[in-house]
């Protein structure tokens, strides 16, 4: 049984649809991101979740309870917010204490729960401070603290980090996911930045256009994109079109060179144009006699990024990246040298339109 | 923060900058201080002009007699105590009807705003003069439903409580553009939609919402608003004379035909009121203001 379900969830604006058929189970004390541009439906769906936008058609359940049209009041959900949206007028204990408050607690529950709280984000010296008075990370640590005070059954972060500077928020995003594992708590997470999707979360959704591209685990997403989107968003990638050689060999060709892929062909025709994808760390230089994907190319460009020197080679007319780790005995090729390089079959993934 | 500029703290600020950075190396001082003073001149002498000539009731002394004289009128009490009731019912008033409407615009209806504004800024544009003679018109006679006798409304010019009716309304019209300006841009610097759906999040109902969340933050806001509704009713004449009201305005006016030292004293006295009332707003809402719009 999912904790959280999502049921053939879809919006609209004003006649232009925001969120469509999105389905999606989670399960009690999982950590999953909601990733995509901007504009791509993710916060919408997090708002369908908090009660902040009633879905057009479908249903949201919570532990299989109908939680669709209940207005956010009523839904036991915390969130947290970009803009931090702390009580300006009140302490940082009173802001973690509101939702208790308002639920009718004893002064005494609240006190002892509001003191978990500030132990859990390490600001028990700040209970007193208004939140003018803190740095960024730290009104967020409140906001979380606040979100998390009222035992909810699911808490939404939407895009909570980007407000913050890049050292707090790969900080904060590993306290983040530190708190929700201690506490069990299922968490949905909306960002557009693929490193914190990839980093955080159990499993990524990844949407455009209002639609789930794919659903998988960091590792998947990653390594095994289902769509040209997907790939292309998550990481970089070096894509191409490709006519299809032979479907059972899995052999395609890209301007005359032949290229072998794992999977990904089934009930294709020979004579097919598909999308293929390469990572640039899937490529090495020839070392050995190679009889598979051997590639010849030119070496374009060489730039250097600390652990990680990129290489722009160009294969027939179609300009690719090679990302090698920096090795101060490594031997590179200069720029405008012949070379030849390679990849495994599984390297070379064939997209869905 | 929307809040009344405070030469005190300008000039702590200029005091407390070190002698070295004070100088034209940033271009400031010669130019800057030329046009403040100026400036101040231009509040001030006015002011201090109507104190000196306030002062000197008796021929070649300095005294408070014009202040005694105008005190010993039992009707400065009576109508300055009559323009304080209808300002703090207007104040109660035009909060009651431009905080809700300033937020559920903000909340659900942003489109709204600019049409809204509009509207409120109309007091500019109508003079009092034909404001008054719209609600004696209208309001004189009994107002029935069109086109039959049943009486809707009964004449409201005629009793005592019907004429404070009359009157709070045109003055929460008159005081509607600072009303809605100060609270819409306090609502703006609080971003009451996220705090309002953070509460929500949290359990919290519209009446907490409001009583809680967004009272509290807008209280500055609130405040500025008031105390320019609150000039306003104090001052104002058109609208009381010709209702006929014994308020403070027409009592100034009146006073002014006949006397010639009393007006400046009470002039003088409702600077002074305003100013404290300034003061006060300071005072209560100093530490909000330095909070509201920090991050």
């Amino acid at each position: 049984m999912a904790h959280l379900a999502l049921i053939n969830i879809s919006k609209e604006f004003s006649g232009i649809t925001a969120v469509r058929d999105f389905n999606l189970s989670v399960e009690k004390g999982e950590f999953v991101s909601f990733l995509g541009p901007s504009g791509c439906g993710k916060t919408t769906t997090l708002r369908m979740i908090a009660g902040f936008e009633i879905p057009t058609t479908g249903k949201v359940t919570i532990d299989d309870t109908d939680f669709t049209d209940k207005v956010p009041n009523q839904r036991n959900v915390g969130m947290v917010f970009q803009a931090y949206a702390l009580f300006p007028n009140m302490t940082v204990a009173q802001n973690i204490g509101y939702g208790l408050r308002i639920r009718r607690e004893s002064k005494a529950a609240i006190k002892k729960r509001v003191d978990e709280m500030l132990a859990l984000i390490h600001l028990e010296q700040k209970g007193n401070s208004y939140p003018h008075q803190l740095s960024g990370g730290q009104q967020q640590r409140v906001a979380l603290a606040r979100a998390l005070a009222i035992h909810p059954q699911v808490l939404l972060l939407d895009e909570p980090l980007s407000a913050l500077d890049a050292k707090i928020r790969v900080s904060l995003r590993a306290e983040i996911r530190a708190i929700q594992r201690k506490l069990g708590i299922t968490a949905i997470y909306v960002t557009h930045d693929q490193e914190e999707a990839l980093s955080i979360s159990d499993r990524i959704v990844v949407m455009y256009e209002g639609r789930i591209e794919q659903v998988g685990t960091p590792f998947e997403i990653y390594n095994f994109p289902q769509t040209a989107f997907v790939a292309s968003f998550v990481g970089t990638l070096n894509t191409a079109t490709a006519e299809v050689v032979d479907p059972v060999k899995h052999l395609l060709q890209i301007d005359g060179v032949q290229l072998q892929a794992a999977e990904g062909m089934d009930g294709m025709q020979k004579g097919d144009k598909v999308s293929i994808a390469i990572r640039p760390e899937r490529f090495n230089f020839i070392a050995q006699e190679r009889k598979a994907n051997v590639l010849d190319c030119q070496i374009e460009n060489i730039t250097f990024l600390g652990s990680v020197v990129r290489i722009q080679l160009l294969i027939g007319s179609n300009h690719f990246y090679m990302d090698t780790f920096n090795n101060p005995f490594l031997e590179l090729p200069k720029i405008g040298d012949k070379a030849q390089v390679t990849c495994s079959r599984e390297a070379v993934l064939v997209l869905k339109a | 923060m929307n809040l009344p500029f405070s030469w005190l703290q300008f000039l702590r600020k200029r005091v407390a900058r070190p002698a070295s950075t004070g100088k034209s190396q940033r271009g400031i001082p010669v130019w800057s201080w030329f046009w403040y003073i100026l400036g101040g001149l231009y509040f001030v002498l006015p002011l201090y002009a109507t104190l000196d000539f306030s002062l000197r009731m008796k021929r070649d002394v300095i005294s408070l007699e014009a202040y005694k004289s105008a005190f010993a009128d039992p009707a400065f009490l009576q109508s300055f105590g009559y323009s304080i009731m209808l300002a703090a019912i207007t104040i109660v008033v035009s909060i009651v009807l431009v905080v809700p409407t300033a937020y559920w615009i903000r909340l659900k209806l942003p489109e709204a705003r600019r049409p809204v504004e509009l509207i409120t800024l109309l007091p500019f544009v109508v003079p009092a003069i034909i404001l008054v003679f719209g609600l004696i018109r209208i309001y004189s006679s009994p107002v029935k439903l069109p086109f039959t006798s049943l009486v809707l409304l009964n004449s409201l010019t005629t009793s005592r409580y019907g004429t404070i009716i009359l009157i709070v309304g045109g003055y929460t019209v008159l005081g509607l553009p600072y009303m809605y300006r100060s609270v819409d841009t306090g609502m703006r610097t609080v971003d009451v939609r996220t705090l309002t759906e953070a509460a929500q999040s949290l359990g919290a109902n519209w009446y907490s919402i409001m009583m809680q969340i967004i009272l509290p933050n807008v209280r500055a806001a609130l405040l500025s608003g008031s105390l320019l509704t609150f000039a306003i009713v104090v001052g104002e004449v058109v609208l009381a004379s010709y209702l006929g009201v014994p308020a403070f305005g027409p009592y100034l006016f009146l006073l002014g035909q006949h006397r010639a030292f009393e007006p400046a004293a009470l002039t003088f006295i409702t600077f002074l009121l305003t100013w404290a009332a300034m003061g006060i707003i300071q005072l209560i809402t100093g530490g909000q203001g330095q909070g509201a719009g920090a991050h």
